[in-house]
């Protein structure tokens, strides 16, 4: 039976590795390939690697090093940042990236991902959708540029949308939860999940493995994404990357066990 | 020494890292000629139907190719849309598939309705159960691999399944007819198993 | 004149230690020293429970009002993380576990720290070298063509440690260095002083191309005058005060955490596996297990005949230094067959850079006299 995953999240920025706190603050963490290396030997199911450096405009993807992420991991790679050409596309999957993840640019040229999907099928094509809760009425709305533009979109519509562009996959990026570690936002979740009927993946908020353990419990086949979690470790959030082992892996996900 | 096919879509690198760790002499093959040195090949595949059928035809490979495989009966591995197009067509394009196991290629069955669980593309880890035995799963009797696929080979004849999965109905994850073999599934991306399943392509005998 | 080739009788050290030095039997220098100055004082670590309790009331009162009473430097490897065992489940101290990391952890290393850290309810404080400087400054050491190429790592480890130490007033630092299995010190020669802050900027000089803005430095003066005569920080090596048997060490933490062993000590770091494993012994003739092993004859955890028969074979295989010179090429960003040539560049020696030697010197000489060092490194 498929299995829910359970996916560490990355944040490059300038060739190094950082976690951030509502999209804000960066924490220098190290290496991002040693970081990857280790995630390899402790069998991730697979890795997300977003890159939020600020001036990668017009410069695309950090190919150099991304091939050698690639070149270090035995599972399955999915990347965002930086990709505005089919281009680039081409190049992330030819370097072992399985999956190429669009976020701004789904928003401001959407024919892009139709044309991805045409050359890359769908399953390759993945969109992020930054979601921060605005006004009084803490409405969701869809955020672009790292959470620093509004678009006045609603997550629900835009992942609507997307769905039938054929987009694979939605990666559901919560700003305003991201690395307090105090559990995933399930409103937001299950809005997005019952509306749109392609596979989903969360990321913002996950701070224990129950957390992951509830989420893939409420949301069958979902993909839990974790960054604070898989990097830090105890109150003082020491930097210790960490995975869960597969006899602990199997008793976060027995909950969906068929 | 194995030969992984480049021709212009598929994660070359992925295969060709995974063998030298593994200290098995592997290859890039971009030209026709390198083919004859090949003992085994690998034909990855990461895309649409019709992208991996254009690119093969335009990269020149395919004659030479035909040649290994269905003359001099090469052993190749084909990987995920290379196993699609293993097929005579496929729903997902409009272009003719290799053929060279016969059957087409069709949409994952789904559920229209979103609370249902299947969801499409078909995308993360799932077992195999194997149906008929094979020399390419040795040591992988209860093996996990990484699927990430909106399609599935619906092979014309039963005795070309080596191996179904469940996802929805159930699926032909592992192919094979004589010396050619398809994975549904991304072995280079597949951890232990997937090292163990791309080694025992190697070391045994097709 | 080239000396010939012997080995000591009593342990394995040998004459790729160029100063060592023979009595009429045929037993080296490092087995007199041993034998002289150690083990009178140190005793198998037998008889010394007053000691101990006392240096554990002390910490537990100095740190009385604190959140930690003490800092404990976790490597991964088997000394600091027996001592954290220890530390906590024996001494009842309330420790901060301090690791290091330097962008080389293994994964056994990242493993054990959090078993350890986990299952005896630990705090953790890691502090991250900022991975640029460090790549730079370790290149820096490889074109300097020195042996002691791992110097920025064991630099920046004390540095962090002790500043972190002196920022909260944390009193004691304990580390996992111990007479059992360390009696017997690397030569200068072969691993020259990691503390030399002036050796260190000389070689960054020379050979670094971004300026250490972040890298941790601390000074030969500031750490061993400073810290423990003005701030009162004691750095103090608690396993000295008990019998420490390694292999018995190694049984129990991987019986009771889970900790997986290493093929060989401080492999926990992949670039000291590449330093001691391949640089030192192929491009120097320095093979660091000599000077383990022999430790473990002399304190009776090994038999000479079964050091011999280690040291037959190379630390690494062939296959393993194909394997981790690729590993530590790519990492670095260079091309591997650039990493060959610093193999094969001339050999230098801490002589070729500026150094603050003879304070090392002078201070060994004083603190011997005074008896508050035994033994120590020539």
């Amino acid at each position: 039976m498929l299995a829910s995953r359970v996916i560490p999240c990355l944040l490059l920025m300038d060739g190094g590795l950082y976690k951030t706190v509502k999209f804000r603050d960066p924490r220098y963490l190290g290496d991002p390939l040693n970081a990857v290396r280790l995630f390899n030997e402790k069998l991730a199911d697979e890795l997300v690697i977003f890159d939020i450096s600020k001036n990668r405009h017009g410069r695309g993807p950090d190919f150099s090093l991304l091939g050698k992420l690639a070149s270090e991991s035995r599972m399955p790679l999915c990347y965002g940042g930086g990709i505005s050409s089919l281009q680039d596309i081409e190049r992330l999957v030819s370097l072992g990236i399985e999956k190429v993840s669009l976020s701004s640019v789904a928003i401001s040229n959407p024919k892009i991902i139709e044309q991805a999907i045409s050359v890359f099928g769908s399953q390759s094509i993945v969109v992020t959708i930054d979601v921060k809760r605005k006004g009084w009425l803490r409405t969701y709305e869809v955020s672009a540029a790292n959470a620093s533009v509004d678009t006045g979109l609603c997550p629900v519509d835009f992942a609507s949308r997307l769905e039938q562009l054929g987009v694979g996959e939605l990666i559901i990026n919560n700003v305003d939860m991201d690395g307090l570690m105090a559990g995933y936002d399930f409103t937001l979740v299950r809005n997005i999940y019952e509306q749109a009927n392609i596979p989903l993946a969360v990321v913002g908020g996950a701070g224990s493995l129950d957390d992951v353990s509830r989420l893939v419990d409420e949301f069958p086949f979902i993909g839990a994404c974790a960054g604070s979690l898989f990097v830090y470790k105890g109150k003082h959030k020491a930097v210790l990357i960490n995975y869960p082992s597969p006899e602990q892996k199997n008793l976060v996900l027995k909950v969906r066990a068929e | 020494m194995i030969g992984v096919l480049d021709y212009g879509l598929g994660n070359v690198s992925a295969f060709v890292n995974l063998y030298r760790r593994s200290g098995i002499p592997v290859q890039v093959i971009t030209k026709p000629e390198q083919i004859t040195k090949a003992s085994k090949l690998i034909l990855p595949g990461v895309g649409a139907f019709d992208t991996a059928m254009t690119r093969l035809n335009q990269s020149r490979l395919r004659d030479s190719l035909e040649k290994a495989v269905l003359v001099r009966k090469v052993p190749i591995l084909a990987v995920c849309v290379g196993m699609q197009i293993l097929s005579e067509r496929s729903e997902e394009g409009v272009l003719e598939g290799l053929g060279w196991i016969e059957g087409s290629v069709a949409k994952l069955s789904s559920c229209d309705n979103p609370k249902a669980k299947y969801r499409i593309p078909h995308l993360g880890w799932n077992s195999i159960k194997i149906v008929r035995a094979s020399p390419v799963f040795t040591e992988l009797n209860s093996a996990r691999f990484y699927f990430l696929h909106s399609y599935e080979f619906m092979a014309r004849r039963s005795e070309d399944v080596l191996a179904l999965t469940k996802y929805t109905t159930e699926f032909a994850s592992v192919v094979r007819r004589s010396n050619i073999l398809g994975v549904q599934f991304h072995p280079e991306k597949s951890h232990i198993h997937g090292v163990k399943l791309l080694e025992n392509f190697w070391l045994e005998d097709f | 004149m080239v000396k010939k080739f012997k080995v000591c009788v009593r342990c394995v050290m040998d004459t790729t230690d160029s100063k060592i030095r023979f009595d009429e039997r045929g037993i080296c220098d490092h087995c007199l020293t041993f034998e002289k100055d150690i083990l009178p004082r140190w005793n198998y670590g037998l008889g010394k429970e007053h000691y101990l309790s006392e240096l554990r009331d002390k910490i537990k009162i100095t740190g009385k009002r604190k959140e930690f009473d003490c800092i404990i430097g976790m490597s991964g490897g088997i000394d600091s993380s027996y001592l954290v065992y220890i530390a906590k489940e024996k001494l009842g101290l309330r420790p901060l576990v301090f690791h290091v990391d330097a962008g080389w952890n293994s994964p056994e290393a990242v493993s054990n720290i959090e078993a350890m850290v986990d299952k005896l309810d630990l705090d953790l404080h890691t502090e991250v070298i900022d991975w640029k400087e460090m790549r730079d400054l370790q290149l820096a050491y490889f074109k300097a063509g020195v042996s002691n190429i791992d110097t920025p790592q064991d630099h920046a480890f004390f540095a962090t440690m002790y500043k972190f130490a002196a920022k909260y007033g944390i009193r004691y630092i304990l580390t996992g260095g111990n007479y059992s299995t360390e009696c017997i010190r690397n030569p200068i020669e072969w691993m020259y002083y990691q503390s030399d802050s002036s050796q260190l900027k000389d070689i960054h000089k020379k050979f670094g191309s971004i300026p250490l803005k972040n890298f941790p430095l601390c000074s030969i003066l500031w750490h061993k005058v400073w810290l423990p005569y003005v701030r009162q920080i004691k750095v103090v090596r608690p396993l000295d005060l008990m019998p420490y048997i390694q292999k018995e060490a190694i049984e129990s933490l991987s019986t009771e955490f889970g900790w997986q062993p290493y093929r060989q000590k401080h492999f926990e770091s992949r670039f000291t596996k590449f330093y001691e494993g391949h640089w030192l012994p192929t491009k120097f003739g320095f093979d660091t297990r000599k000077v383990q092993l022999s430790s473990l004859i002399l304190t009776a955890q090994m038999k000479r005949h079964e050091a011999l028969n280690i040291l037959e074979k190379p630390p690494l295989s062939s296959k393993e230094i194909e394997i981790e010179s690729n590993y530590v090429a790519s990492k670095l960003g260079i091309e591997r067959v650039v990493l060959d040539e610093f193999l094969n560049s001339p050999n230098k020696t801490r002589h070729d850079y500026r150094s603050q030697e003879f304070i090392y010197d002078w201070g060994a000489s004083v603190l011997r006299g005074f008896g508050l060092e035994l033994g120590g490194k020539r």
